[in-house]
């Protein structure tokens, strides 16, 4: 049987009296991609944030790499990686600064050589000096994925990693995240509404709408059902008036 | 304790970059040079009439020679204390809502809670960077008053006067570690940074001018410029004969002075650096005597402060960006 990376029970959680997430029950095995499909408001990033300890859930269980998100929020940071959607850093510091930063705060005491491993492993060496806030979109992703691999973590969580770049910059997120799960076998969540990057990047998919679960399966499995050229599209669709 | 003195080692290297920093230390510098040159200035002036009296009490062949102004060289700091008192306050108030609301307006705050081990340890570290940071202000001040007491003055500084001007400037950095404690307790406690900027503002604005100005406009001496004691030719004794006959009311307003901590810290300096004529030329070991409640009652204040700022670390999550 294989161990769950991920593991979320009845998950419940609502903003006053808006339900945000509904029961949302899933397990999400070592070493998958697992995509997180849906529209704006559907709760993906509710999802992310409970599952990265950054809110609490208001029912409902959650663990990630076998630790409770609310009993153990501690251990669950130290084993998660985590790139938001608009990923924010100290700007006046240098890459290498705020990469020394979050390093030191995941507990790594001499870090200066797994920068330059990380660093070298999204691409981004020859910056280590220049200060992040004169950095472009894209090259402010690969610092924001370095900072999230700097520990090396479990499992990846990825908000909407692709939004805003170019179709360069998405070509290489892609591949880095393929490379991420393929060298380091890190169990990747990423949330996304882009149809074709699941396609692309994801093992399994998740959809939600509404804050329900409303489909789960492995992508072969999910567009298998429809053996046309735009299979995800019509799963997605498809998902949505047949399940809820 | 790692994880705070990373934070701490990052809140440093940010405010490296930050003008404020560099606006502060020189404004507060200038300031204390400023106030010595104008307290010097003065005290040239009273010498120049002190000798133009000499000579007319000589040319008129009285062999009297009237007392000659005394200098007590720290007293020429007064002006720079007051401006510590009330300018570094805003300073501190000032980098301690940065130090929060910026992570706020950044969004990294969410980079920082899916690392750190909690928000009382983010909070706590940011305090010891602002602690560091307000340490080496206040060092460069005490050089920086002591050099232009030295050198505008005209004075010669001991051991003394370094010490003395060394325990003005330890009483300042807890003073400013207060309001920064403040600052970033209740930007920490509340969701909308211009609230927590306003409601800092009032509280400045309440201890530090508002129940000092109240205090000193009950002490029955301030009804006459200069003193009503001295213009009335009262002497100390008797002064504090009339004052029995008000405890209840001077009580009153003693307590309402102590209440500011800023009181507490220009009673303190002012005792230390003889500013205050009871403590002029008296040892230490005089002026603790007199001091010591103050001390305490500042230490009070801040010690509640961090406490309280050390609290607001467990509802961090309300930085968060909905």
């Amino acid at each position: 049987m294989t161990t769950a990376a991920i593991s979320i029970r009845s998950l419940t959680h609502r903003y006053g009296p808006t339900t945000a997430l509904d029961g949302l029950t899933l397990h999400i095995p070592e070493g998958e991609i697992f995509g997180l499909l849906g529209h704006n408001g559907a709760g993906k990033t509710t999802t992310v944030s409970i599952l990265t300890t950054l809110l609490k859930a208001t029912s409902g269980t959650a663990s990630v790499a076998g630790h409770d998100v609310r009993e153990a929020s501690h251990q669950v940071r130290r084993s998660i990686g985590y790139l938001p959607e608009n990923v924010s850093f100290y700007d006046d510091l240098t890459t290498m600064e705020n990469l020394t930063f979050f390093a030191r705060l995941s507990g790594l005491r001499r870090p200066e050589a797994r920068i330059g491993e990380v660093l070298e492993f999204v691409g981004f060496t020859g910056h280590d000096r220049e200060r992040v806030g004169t950095f472009s979109k894209g090259m402010r992703q690969r610092v924001g994925l370095a900072q999230a691999l700097i520990h090396q973590p479990a499992v990846l969580f990825l908000d909407e990693p692709t939004s805003g770049l170019d179709p360069e910059g998405v070509k290489a997120l892609r591949e880095l995240i393929l490379r991420v799960n393929a060298d380091w076998g890190t169990t990747i969540f990423m949330n996304t509404h882009l149809l074709s990057e699941v396609t692309k990047t994801c093992t399994s998919i998740g959809i939600l709408r509404s804050g329900r679960l409303v489909h789960h399966g492995t992508l072969a499995d999910t567009v298998g059902a429809f053996p046309t050229d735009d299979a995800l599209e019509r799963a997605y669709f498809a998902a949505g008036t047949t399940t809820s | 304790m790692n994880e705070t003195l990373t934070l701490a080692r990052k809140e440093l290297l940010d405010l490296r970059h930050d003008r404020i920093v560099w606006i502060v230390l020189g404004t507060l510098g200038v300031a204390v040079v400023l106030s010595v040159i104008v307290a010097s200035l003065d005290y040239r002036a009273q010498l120049a009439d002190y000798e133009a009296y000499v000579a007319q009490v000589t040319a008129s062949g009285s062999g009297v020679t009237p007392a000659a102004p005394q200098l007590f060289p720290l007293t020429l700091l007064r002006g720079g204390m007051e401006y510590v008192e009330v300018l570094a306050a805003l300073f501190a108030l000032m980098i301690g809502y940065g130090a929060i609301a910026k992570e706020r307006s950044r969004g990294t705050v969410d980079l920082l809670l899916t690392r750190a081990r909690s928000g009382t340890s983010i909070v706590m570290g940011k305090l010891a960077g602002l602690a560091v940071l307000w340490a080496a202000i206040m060092a460069a001040i005490v050089v920086i008053a002591l050099a232009s007491v030295a050198m505008i003055g005209g004075a010669t500084i001991g051991l003394h006067e370094v010490a003395r001007v060394a325990l003005a400037g330890v009483a300042g950095w807890v003073y400013v570690l207060f309001w920064s404690a403040v600052a970033v307790a209740v930007t920490t406690l509340t969701r909308n940074s211009t609230g927590a900027l306003l409601t800092l503002l009032v509280a400045w604005l309440v201890v530090v001018l508002v129940i000092p100005q109240i205090g000193d406009t009950m002490d029955p001496d301030n009804q006459v410029p200069g003193g009503l004691f001295k213009a009335l030719a009262i002497a100390k004794t008797d002064e504090h004969a009339v004052l029995d006959h008000f405890t209840a009311y001077e009580s009153a307003r003693n307590g309402l002075e102590v209440s500011s901590i800023s009181k507490l810290y220009e009673r303190f300096t002012f005792a230390t650096l003889g500013i205050k004529d009871t403590y002029n030329g008296q040892s230490l070991a005089f002026i603790w005597d007199g001091t010591f409640r103050y001390v305490y009652g500042a230490l009070a204040f801040t010690a509640a402060a961090l406490t309280l700022a050390a609290a607001s670390g467990r509802r961090i999550h309300t930085l968060r960006r909905s």
